[in-house]
């Protein structure tokens, strides 16, 4: 049953990366961008390559195989870290335009990154923590 | 107060240079992944008395020697003949490392084995009984965890024991009747030469010529019994004699093991899974890429506020020299000069810091060790072994160790190919060039272009590797044969202590060459007297009208000419002289303005400008390491010239072909 949900949850936040990274990039490549999906090519394919991990996780799981828990857990990994990334760095732009006295919106701040980012922490809270801790400590 | 000297032996990334550390509180740089430490270090302790010398000697995991790093090992044991070798064993992989233990006791030499990482073996279920492998092996086993320093004290006791004590261990292996029979017969041959008898284990030497060490066969052959000894081995094949005693080897080990080692519940670990998805096929290299992109992401954004504050520090500092110091021409040589030209390298230490901060994070956990095993089907295909890339990823933060560990590379024309490709691998100073110039032109795009130029200094070398594979340095490679390390989350001390250790060392260039190349370019834009400071006029813009004609099909002008001449000695002093060239000491970011407002530099010459610096000449500490490591004055020259020429054409084909993409901005 667990696995079941997870591979529920890995195909939507999967589907969602590999959604919006592709209009990461056919904005940065073609035109305006959506909002709170700023152009961007390079968080496009970012965001692409932790969608195929999702996904590929999915699939394993579909099939039985014992590693498609290790993708799974690993997507939300990468999910996690690069939106702690995208945080940091808008947290530093924030910083460097309070010191130049310039305008800074919280909304600079929401990109796909992020908040699917929000999404993939639940997920690590719910499924990852013991895998993780077992990682440290091998 | 009696001297000891000790030998720190073992596998490659069994926890040598931490223990060696927390012995002697050296702070020899440690890393989680085989092949860190190329050359042997030395750190001293004082215990019970004894003043006691540590030797750390590179990682080998059998004496039959095949690298450069492994024979070091191995001749220091041999030729200095320490008092004691402390052979470290991990205590998670022991069947490997024991294979070493037997070598290591026909030597005779005094050993004790410090059994690391045994808190990693604890943890898996694992239990060993300590006593009964000393009592079978004859040598004192003391359980230690060098990242927490436990058993330390035990350690050194055992050492000095045996130093004292010093009892010959005869050998543990028996190889049957054929092999034991003919090393009888090369150890009577080779006991008629006194000379050699006395510098080396007779059976030991015998067995390594029967096993054909090119290494041993270099010792007899000057011997006067030299023809008896090859009539002897002209009658067998090396081969078939090495396979025979490797097994016995095994045998033995195999013998040992289910008499001292309980071994705990064994399924795939966190480790394994986790490789199952880092090391995949096809998501292997994307996720390798989107970390290093990350990196960059991260380096170029959480710096910029610091890097803001250290700019309004400079700026604050020049205008407080402006306007107090006198005469005039001080003033300038303090503002333009030293502030204008040290200043605007100081500017890029968050960056340089955080970068190392990330690495070194990537490092200890062992992940770096998995982008070398990704890369090797790439390296592979270009005739090199997947070794290879582990100097290039240490190049990452300065060429020279990268072009050191190439010392680890087994052929030797593997090691030279290394050595030559590994000036195109983007070192930590060449980054405040790109910070300056991908900052000033390409604004929110900068992370982006600066992991890019990673992506092309990757692809010069792998490119140019497979050229000269096909050309200069035509062979086969070896197969890449390494040992994945565990993952392990690092302290955040250790992190920030590797972060400092590498970076400070671009501070200390920013007080030494920087300043010094600041003073020189300074004078050259300042004289003769009566010129306008930074001017055609100037010695400095005689020397750029000079140098121009080379570099005007590129788009650079004079100043850009006199600045990458400078770089030759290192790559921060480019950056250096435009902010002397440009005299912008007195103002925040006036340097990135200042190369905003030159009508002669656009987006394109700035993108050409960044491929020239990757790609040519890296420095002159790494020439001198490239002279050094080849022996060669012909290779050096060879690496200089590949390197410029290869710089201007790249440079020539970005600086036609960006405008169709950037539109000629």
């Amino acid at each position: 049953m667990s696995n079941m949900i997870k591979g529920v949850f890995g195909a939507v936040l999967g589907a969602l990366y590999g959604g919006l990274g592709t209009l990461q990039i056919a904005a940065a490549l073609t035109g305006p961008a959506v909002p709170f999906v700023p152009a961007s090519l390079f968080w496009g394919c970012v965001l692409l390559v932790i969608g195929a991990v999702l996904l590929t996780g999915v699939r394993n799981l579909a099939r039985g195989l014992d590693d498609g828990v290790v993708f799974f857990n690993v997507g939300i990994l990468l999910s996690v870290s690069f939106g702690v990334i995208s945080l940091l760095a808008a947290g530093a732009g924030a910083l460097e335009a309070a010191i130049a006295g310039e305008a800074w919106s919280v909304a600079d701040t929401l990109a796909p990154a992020v908040y699917l980012a929000a999404i993939g922490a639940a997920g690590f809270l719910a499924w990852c923590r013991a895998f993780f801790r077992g990682l440290a400590t091998a | 107060m009696t001297g000891i000297r000790i030998a720190l032996a073992g596998n490659p990334n069994v926890g040598k240079t931490t223990l060696f550390n927390a012995l002697t509180g050296s702070r020899q740089h440690v890393g989680n992944w085989p092949g860190v430490t190329v050359e042997k270090k030395t750190g001293r302790v004082n215990r019970n008395g004894h003043a006691i010398e540590v030797i750390d000697l590179p990682g080998t995991y059998s004496l039959t020697a095949y690298s450069a790093d492994e024979v070091v090992a191995r001749d220091y044991i041999l030729e200095e003949k320490p008092d004691v070798v402390v052979q470290v064993v991990d205590a998670t992989n022991l069947e490997r490392n024991l294979y070493l233990t037997t070598q290591l006791a026909e030597l005779g030499v005094p050993i004790v084995i410090a059994l690391n990482m045994a808190d990693a073996a604890e943890a898996t279920g694992c239990t060993i009984d300590r006593e009964r492998l000393s009592a079978l092996l004859a040598i004192p086993v003391v359980r230690t965890v060098g990242i927490r320093g436990e058993g330390l004290d035990d350690l050194l006791d055992a050492a000095i024991r045996e130093a004292e004590t010093s009892p010959y261990h005869e050998h543990t292996v028996g190889y049957g009747n054929d092999v034991e029979a003919m090393i009888a017969s090369l150890v009577g041959v080779l006991a008629a030469d006194k000379d050699l008898a006395e510098r080396y284990p007779l059976r030991w030497l015998a067995a390594r010529l029967l096993e054909g060490d090119e290494n041993a066969l270099a010792k007899v052959r000057e011997s006067p019994v030299s023809s008896r000894v090859q009539d002897l081995l002209s009658a067998i094949d090396p081969d078939e004699y090495e396979a025979t005693m490797a097994d016995r080897r095994y045998d033995v080990i195999a013998a040992i093991l289910p008499q001292v080692r309980t071994a705990g519940a064994r399924g795939m670990n966190a480790s394994e899974m986790v490789d199952r998805v880092v090391t995949d096929r096809y998501l292997g290299i994307p996720i390798f890429l989107a970390l290093m992109w990350g990196t960059f992401e991260l380096t170029f954004a959480v710096a910029a506020p610091f890097a803001a504050l250290i700019e309004a520090g400079l700026a604050w500092l020049s205008a407080a020299v402006a306007g107090s110091i006198e005469p005039a021409w001080l003033a300038s040589l303090v503002g333009d000069g030293l502030i204008g030209g040290v200043g605007s390298v100081l500017v890029f230490v968050p960056n340089i810091f955080i970068l190392f901060l990330i690495l070194s994070f990537l490092e200890d956990t062992g992940y770096l060790a998995r982008a070398a095993f990704i890369m090797d089907r790439l390296m592979y295909a270009i005739g090199l072994p997947g070794k290879a890339f582990i100097p290039m990823l240490i190049g990452f933060g300065c060429n020279v160790p990268g072009i050191m560990a190439a010392r680890t590379i087994e052929g030797e024309k593997d090691r030279l190919i290394t050595i030559l490709v590994n000036p195109f691998i983007s070192c930590s100073a060449r980054l405040p060039v790109y910070i300056l110039f991908a900052g000033a032109f390409f604004g929110a795009a900068a992370g982006g272009v600066v992991f890019l130029l990673y992506v092309l200094g990757i692809a010069a070398a792998i490119g140019s590797a497979k050229l000269f594979r096909h050309t200069i340095l035509p062979g086969e490679s070896s197969p890449f044969i390494m040992e994945m390390p565990p993952y392990r989350l690092p302290t955040v001390w250790t992190s920030l202590l590797h972060m400092w250790s590498r970076g400070a060392m671009y501070v200390r260039k920013a007080g030494t060459i920087v300043f010094a190349g600041a003073l020189v370019v300074w004078c050259l834009a300042s004289f003769p007297f009566g010129v306008e400071y930074g001017s055609s006029a100037s010695l400095a813009g005689a020397l750029g009208h000079l140098l121009a004609p080379l570099v005007a099909p590129l788009g650079f002008d004079w100043k850009i000419a006199v600045a990458l001449l400078f770089g030759f000695v290192a790559k921060e002093v480019v950056v250096g002289s435009l902010g002397v060239l440009y005299g912008t000491g007195e103002e925040g970011d006036a340097l990135s303005m200042a190369l905003l407002a030159d009508p002669g530099l656009s987006a394109v010459t700035a993108l050409a400008l960044m491929v020239f610096v990757l790609l040519y000449t890296p420095c002159l500490a790494t020439i001198a390491t490239i002279r050094k490591e080849t022996g060669s004055w012909r290779w050096t020259g060879f690496s200089v010239a590949y390197g410029l020429v290869l710089a201007w054409l790249l440079a020539l084909i970005v600086g036609q072909i960006a405008p169709f993409f950037l539109g000629g901005a």
